[in-house]
């Protein structure tokens, strides 16, 4: 065998046995994306529909009556909020309702008494809410941008910055399912926090146009950068430097993703 | 065919053992019933009030291999302050089947979901088969029926199977095979597409205990695994069970039927307030509280 033969047949050993080592994750991966496509009515098709008409209703109604912001056409400014909106919300309360149930249902037990580790149980359970945000991102936008004819101007920038969000918001919804107690805790997130922060973000308008001290305040919200960021990925454009709204972004996600492992590897609230 | 345990053997034939597991001392070859077994000494019963139990486990001496569990110490309090095991030693042979008694919040289910990890225990130790309870290697050695039904609402009874087998590190190929054959053993093939929350209670006995054997684990832990079953499913677990403990794995069951316990454990454990109060063969636990039953037993040891 010549050396780029052995090379190669030693990648593609190391490769099976690392995916042998991690089968566990790999099986807890599929289980969660299994629910979404089961449920994908409630899952994909309804947060798909309700953002599209969004996007009709706001975009192309009233579009031709409000100006251009920032020297874009306001049917396609609009589009990423939106389609951030739709994504973040989707990555948490798919783990979030998914872990709670497992842990009301308890057959959590059956997860955690397998030989996983604490990441692999946290990244298998994480990964449900991303693929569900990612299906439900690539649908808006295969609706999206024919329709409003909105561009991607720096796709590497609109990468990472979905890439932070899906990873701040579905690890927000792992850690809101372990500590919720009842589907009120679940939801009062989403529709107290999450909703609102989303809408004063800036999702229908530039934070630009505001009198002060909103304007000011806006900046207080961590969704203001997150939406901002995707913004400047498809459009060139954001209201504040897309540096500082990444920056701020991998910090928020850093610091869910540290409170989610904390809690795996300590077993606290997962176990009595 | 016997597809419960390592490997496939005739129905019947045994491994370390003479026949069908049953009540007290004696059912292993060379054992006199009544008389101590090889892994408990015949002082092992403990009287009423010490708060350890030392068994031997010379078993696991005798054979090589490391004892099945042992428990050293272990402690748990709850955050609420609730001490529900307190200081508490044991050891569970390999191949033994093993009954924990005592009644509602003695500390039973505490002590199972310690072994497997679903609660953090407050001080001891826990070695499955010589290894640390939470190490993957231990914990792929464990398979628990608990004692609520606690099946994934989203998966069909096949999948439940697979996904489990996935969890315990199975490739897709080998865990369908082997749900097959537990869908075989415990007649759930004509519901594998159903899901669980439409089973009959029965069948979701049945899925439980096909889940927890799914991956081969050498040893089982059934919590309460007959508790609000007709007396026809009952038997039914208990040809399951014994059949799985004829092929050498071990068995820790907890159970509030005394007759169950006489009927399928070799050595029995009482529990009580978090303690192991006593610890036998049900003969000499009825020898050593001079009662005539198991149920006397248990009546004079949770009353001194």
């Amino acid at each position: 065998m010549s050396a780029p033969e052995t090379a190669l047949a030693a990648r593609a050993s190391f490769g099976r046995r690392t995916l042998h080592a991690h089968r566990g994750l790999l099986w807890l991966a599929a289980r969660e994306v299994l629910r979404v496509l089961k449920l994908w009515i409630q899952t994909i098709a309804a947060p798909v529909l309700s953002s599209f008409l969004f996007i009709v209703v706001f975009g192309l109604s009233l579009g031709g009556r409000i100006k251009q912001i920032g020297g874009v056409d306001y049917d396609v400014f609009i589009v990423p909020g939106l389609v951030t909106m739709a994504m973040v919300q989707a990555a948490y309360a798919n783990n979030s309702s998914s872990v709670f149930q497992a842990r009301f249902d308890r057959y959590i037990h059956d997860i955690l008494a397998a030989p996983m580790r604490s990441w692999e149980v946290n990244l298998g359970l994480s990964l449900g809410g991303v693929v569900r945000a990612l299906l439900i991102g690539l649908a808006l936008l295969a609706l999206a941008l024919p329709t409003t004819g909105a561009p991607i101007h720096h796709p590497a920038e609109l990468v990472l910055a979905v890439a932070l969000a899906l990873v701040l918001f579905a690890s927000l919804g792992v850690v809101v399912g372990i500590y919720a107690e009842t589907w009120d805790h679940h939801t009062f997130v989403q529709n107290i926090v999450i909703l609102p922060l989303t809408f004063l973000g800036g999702v229908f308008y530039s934070v630009d146009v505001l009198p002060s001290p909103w304007r000011e305040l806006s900046h207080a919200n961590p969704i203001f950068y997150l939406i901002n960021a995707v913004r400047y990925g498809f459009l060139g454009t954001s209201d504040v430097s897309v540096a500082l709204s990444l920056g701020v972004t991998a910090a928020l996600a850093v610091l869910v993703v540290a409170w989610s492992s904390w809690l795996f590897a300590t077993g606290r609230r997962l176990k009595p | 065919m016997d597809l419960l345990g390592r490997g496939l053997r005739p129905e019947g034939s045994q491994i370390g053992t003479t026949g069908r597991s049953g009540a007290g001392a004696g059912r292993r070859a060379g054992v006199v019933p009544g008389a101590p077994t090889p892994w408990s000494s015949g002082g092992a019963t403990v009287a009423a009030g010490r708060s350890r139990v030392v068994s031997l486990g010379a078993m696991a001496l005798d054979t090589g291999t490391p004892p099945a569990l042992e428990l050293r110490g272990l402690t748990k309090r709850y955050d609420s302050g609730l001490l529900a095991l307190e200081d508490l030693d044991l050891t569970v042979p390999a191949g033994e089947f093993f009954g924990l008694l005592g009644p509602n919040g003695a500390g039973k289910t505490t002590l199972i979901s310690a072994v497997c990890n679903l609660i953090r225990t407050t001080a001891g130790e826990i070695r499955v088969f010589g290894e640390d309870h939470r190490t993957p290697a231990a914990r792929r050695e464990i398979g628990l029926a608990e004692q609520d039904v606690n099946l994934d609402r989203f998966l069909d009874v096949e999948e439940t199977l697979v996904y489990h087998g996935g969890y315990y590190g199975m490739g897709r190929v080998e865990a369908r095979r082997r749900a097959q054959e537990m869908m075989d053993v415990f007649e759930l093939r004509g519901k594998a597409k159903v899901r669980a929350p439409q089973l009959s209670g029965g069948m979701r006995r049945r899925l439980l205990l096909a889940r927890a054997l799914m991956h081969e684990p050498r040893l089982v832990i059934l919590d309460e695994p007959t508790a609000g079953v007709d007396y026809e499913l009952r038997l039914e677990l208990w040809r399951y069970i014994r059949r799985l403990h004829s092929t050498g794995t071990t068995i820790v069951l907890t159970t509030h039927y005394l007759e169950e316990a006489e009927e399928l454990c070799e050595d029995i454990a009482l529990i009580r307030g978090g303690r192991l109060i006593a610890r036998d063969s049900a003969a000499n636990l009825r020898v050593a509280y001079g009662a005539a039953s198991l149920a006397d037993v248990y009546v004079k040891a949770m009353a001194s």
